[in-house]
């Protein structure tokens, strides 16, 4: 089956030249991409994009989002409904009061466990939890993955409102 | 000089993994060598066993969702098309129109991010390592796409039981249509670079056969399969969603060897373009989710549900007890199938065809250890 | 230049030893350690040097960006890395012959730096006047050859079925190139009448450019034989087996760590590097410039041989990073059924060339 060289010389020549020509193809693809401008983020520094932020919506840190008329300062109701379906049990909630006072005296997620799968910001009734577009929570100590109610009080300060993007969705347009 | 009878040549017994370069994950290859020839393979695979069907069973019907994108992490949206697909029969529910659209829109566009890591993984693993980037930097855009809809590159979590997260984000679909502008255009190149040369070509013409007898029997699907002459795709055997009402042809080649599944790979990227150009002119207006009750209890029953995925037929068999969580799952991994032809194919090969034809398997440790 | 330096030292040293009445034999030998010293150093910053060029060029080639963040674009890159392999810990594998584990990498090293010695860096000179390169051809083709024992050494001495692989390979891959190589330069050496290096440049200095052996259409299959061959010499892409890192995860020094690695890794590119520079010795006029002889912008001979062997080395890259990989098979029978018979073509029409042009 296996057919590598021609079964004549003529054969064998047609094969080499296609051959060279196909690499001499590839060089000249290798070459454009050489002086093509690359398409890599000097990530740290990112001054290829350097007001690049991820989209709202993203799943990145958590918050909760604050609420100065309510116990707490939090919207949060302690509903206990994000520690329930969260899947990999990260979310442990302490609450405290009866009824409307019903608030959070400690909340912490273990963001080591969390998979960011969204599940408690898109349960919660009251939109107290979400997420941020910050993604750089990288840590050498695994005790600063846990964030306790005062670092998630702290993130949510300056977000308006929760991040419960429903987007103008995109419809056909007609291929023009 | 003479060829002396009692020089007796050792066979050599190597371990190739679960630690090496080539083995896509944590595979471990037992290998009995000849010198440079294989006499014979052995796939040793568990290595990256995580038990995901266990963990439906403690987990209810929502809370599972998440879990499959980590399955087969090449093609997240495939995984959950399968699953959201099976709890909606389950539950008889129908998706809207446009959630359906979506829907196919997102697993297209996941079979070309996948394949364009196969094309690059199997470069890499002939030496052409430039490809491998190439492939990634085309592939960054539709992450990127895919983040700007789902929040995540990676494990996406966009599908939901009755709907999809959120709709698309505005400027969607003006980035994927300027990416699939552009993105014929790349795949010539990645043509011209890596398909069409001559060394690439000696090294994948005629290596690795299959038949279409021995694939079928294995249970060897998707574009391994049609890389045997089998034309057998889910999505025109068994349609579902919206894909009776698209055109698109199912590449298929009759070589069986390792470039006629690279060049059935290399066609499907550029259908799976021309099924989301129809997407995007088709696309209809209107909501995306349906209700669906609060706990989903669907009603005793057991449920096979397969798609297409970038590998071939992924399927769900979902057993429900009338309770809110699963009574079993079980995934059907296209690459596990897939992996079992091996053996055959690397009959009196030698060990860098090994690779090759590891890599024209396209196997995803995570799907075969599940 | 560089013989003006010599010659200073020698005379400096002369006077220095006669006036404190020591054998002038000491001179000589001094010089030697001289010019050693010098063929040290420089393969140590030729190699760092295209390490860091190899990763730059393969960086914007694949849209990278290639190390950036030790010094003013990454220069300082290879050189921390050195840093880093110094500290890192010598493993010997158990079971591993230690004595062949640690010979290995030197013996590649050594063999790698001895091909410089015959190079003519500028008119006239080789460095310190060391070898008598009458015969300069055959002592580089032949200790092109030698680097194969190291890779034996390390290979079987690794006690790494792997490793043993790719040293076999190498062996198998080395000798059998040699010969296209040699056949190729043969038709060199048949034109230029001599088998020393300095009168391979000299016959190609009078017109410059122009003059060059590159540019004898009788020349042009011996050219393109002997960068395939080279290539495959120092084992890079495409014929890269002996280490090819997908298949043998890094073949031959897959048990090598820490500096025995840095051995390795840099006498490759010193070799590469000498490929580059016979390269234009034989057929990129050496050391002459490309303007004529003499050359009317008086920069020094080694100048224009280190550029035009970086020209030749970054053609090389650039072929590394577009190929794939062949196979073992596919190796042996490219050498022996189509660059051997080639090569005997080449010899022909170079020999009828020599002959009647
Ligand atoms: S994102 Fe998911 S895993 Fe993380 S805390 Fe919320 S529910 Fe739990
Ligand atoms: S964050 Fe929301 S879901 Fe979680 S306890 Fe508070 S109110 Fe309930």
């Amino acid at each position: 089956m296996r057919k590598r060289y021609g079964d004549n010389l003529w054969d064998l020549l047609r094969i080499l030249a296609a051959g060279a020509w196909s690499i001499l193809v590839g060089l000249y693809i290798t070459g454009i991409n050489l002086i093509r401008p690359g398409v890599c983020e000097r990530y740290p520094r990112r001054d290829h994009r350097p007001d690049y932020q991820p989209r709202p919506g993203y799943r990145g840190d958590f918050a909760l989002l604050s609420d100065p008329e309510r116990p707490g300062g939090l919207r949060c109701i302690a509903c206990l409904q994000c520690q329930n379906i969260c899947p990999d049990q990260c979310i442990h909630i302490t609450p405290e009061g009866k009824g409307k006072d019903r608030h959070p005296v400690q909340f912490r997620i273990d963001t080591g466990l969390c998979q960011f799968c969204w599940l408690c910001v898109e349960v919660c009734p009251v939109a107290a939890i979400t997420m941020t577009p910050d993604y750089e929570t990288a840590t050498d100590q695994p005790q600063k993955l846990i964030r306790d109610l005062d670092t998630l009080r702290e993130r949510g300060r300056n977000i308006p409102e929760p991040q419960r993007v429903e987007p103008v969705g995109c419809v056909a347009d007609g291929g023009a | 000089m003479t060829w002396d009878p009692t020089c007796v040549t050792e066979e050599l017994v190597v371990n190739m993994g679960p630690q090496h370069p080539s083995t896509h994950g944590v595979l471990r290859l037992i290998l009995r060598l000849d010198g440079e020839r294989v006499l014979e393979v052995r796939p040793d695979i568990g290595f990256l066993h995580s038990s995901l069907e266990k963990i439906a069973e403690r987990l209810d019907y929502r809370q599972y969702l998440p879990y499959t994108d980590r399955y087969d992490y090449l093609c997240a949206m495939a995984n959950e098309l399968a699953y959201v697909r099976a709890v909606e029969s389950l539950l008889g529910v129908e998706p809207t129109p446009r959630c359906q659209w979506i829907r196919v829109m997102m697993a297209e566009m996941n079979r070309i991010a996948s394949h364009l890591v196969y094309y690059g993984a199997l470069g890499m693993d002939t030496g052409a390592t430039t490809v491998f980037l190439y492939c990634f930097r085309e592939r960054e855009r539709i992450l990127q796409l895919f983040e700007d809809a789902s929040g995540q590159r990676l494990l996406y979590h966009y599908f939901r039981i009755g709907g999809l997260r959120n709709d698309l984000p505005p400027g969607f679909c003006e980035g994927l249509r300027s990416f699939l502008d552009e993105f014929p255009r790349r795949v010539a190149e990645y043509d011209a670079l890596l398909t069409r040369n001559r060394i690439f070509r000696s090294r994948t013409e005629g290596v690795g056969y299959l038949s279409p007898e021995a694939a079928l029997s294995y249970g060897v699907t998707g574009p391994t399969l049609r890389g045997s002459g089998v034309s057998y795709d889910l999505r025109r055997a068994a349609p579902y969603y919206v894909y009776p009402e698209l055109e698109f042809d199912v590449p298929t080649r009759p070589e069986g060897d390792v470039m006629a599944r690279h060049l059935v790979r290399q066609e499907e990227m550029l259908q799976s373009v021309h099924l989301l150009h129809q997407c995007l002119d088709r696309l209809p207006p209107g909501e995306i989710n349906v209700k669906v009750p609060r706990k989903l209890k669907p009603d005793p029953g057991e449920i096979y549900v397969r798609i297409e995925s970038p590998r071939g037929e992924l399927g769900v068999y979902l057993i429900s007890d009338g309770s809110e969580k699963p009574y079993r799952l079980h995934w059907r991994a296209p690459s596990f199938h897939n992996l079992q032809a091996y053996p055959e194919m690397c009959q009196g090969a030698y060990v860098a065809d090994l690779v090759a034809i590891l890599g024209s398997l396209d196997i995803i440790l995570g799907d075969v250890d599940r | 230049m560089l013989s003006f330096i010599a010659n200073w030292l020698r005379d400096l040293l002369t006077a220095w030893f006669q006036a404190w009445h020591v054998p002038l034999v000491f001179v000589d030998i001094l010089a030697w350690i001289v010019g050693g010293v010098a063929i040290l150093i420089l393969v140590m910053v030729v190699a760092l040097v295209f390490i860091y060029l190899e990763r730059k060029i393969s960086g914007y080639i694949q849209s990278r960006l290639g190390p950036e963040r030790v010094g003013p674009w990454g220069i300082f890159q290879t050189a921390m890395d050195a840093l880093k392999l110094l500290q890192k810990e010598d493993i010997v594998p158990a079971g591993a012959d230690k004595i062949l584990h640690t010979l290995g990498p030197i013996a590649f090293f050594v063999v790698g730096l001895l091909g410089y010695l015959v190079i003519p860096w500028e008119e006239g000179g080789t460095i310190a006047r060391m070898v008598d390169a009458h015969v300069g051809v055959l002592y580089v083709l032949a200790f092109g050859s030698l680097s194969v024992i190291g890779i034996l050494m390390g290979g079987w001495g690794s006690n790494n079925k792997w490793s043993l692989l790719g040293a076999l390979r190498g062996a198998a891959q080395m000798i059998s190139y040699e010969v296209p190589m040699l056949l190729a330069v043969v038709c060199v050496v048949l034109l230029a009448g001599s088998l020393s290096l300095s009168t391979i440049v000299d016959q190609q200095k009078t017109l410059g450019l122009l003059s060059w052996n590159l540019w004898r259409p009788w020349l042009w299959l011996p050219v393109i034989l002997y960068l395939i061959a080279a290539t495959a010499e120092v084992n890079r892409t495409p014929f890269d087996l002996p280490e090819a890192e997908s298949e043998l995860v890094a073949g031959y020094h897959t048990e090598y760590s820490g500096m025995k690695f840095a051995f390795f890794f840099l006498a490759e590119y010193g070799n590469f590097f000498l490929v580059g520079l016979i390269f234009s010795v034989l057929f990129l006029g050496g050391w002459s410039s490309p303007f004529g002889y003499p050359d009317p912008l008086r920069i020094p001979g080694v100048i224009w041989l280190l550029g035009k062997a970086t020209v030749t080395v970054f053609f090389l890259m650039w072929v590394r990073w577009t190929l794939p990989r062949l196979r073992v098979d596919q190796l042996m029978s490219l050498c022996w059924k189509v660059l051997l018979p080639v090569g005997f073509l080449s010899l022909l029409i170079a020999g009828t060339a020599a002959l009647y042009v």
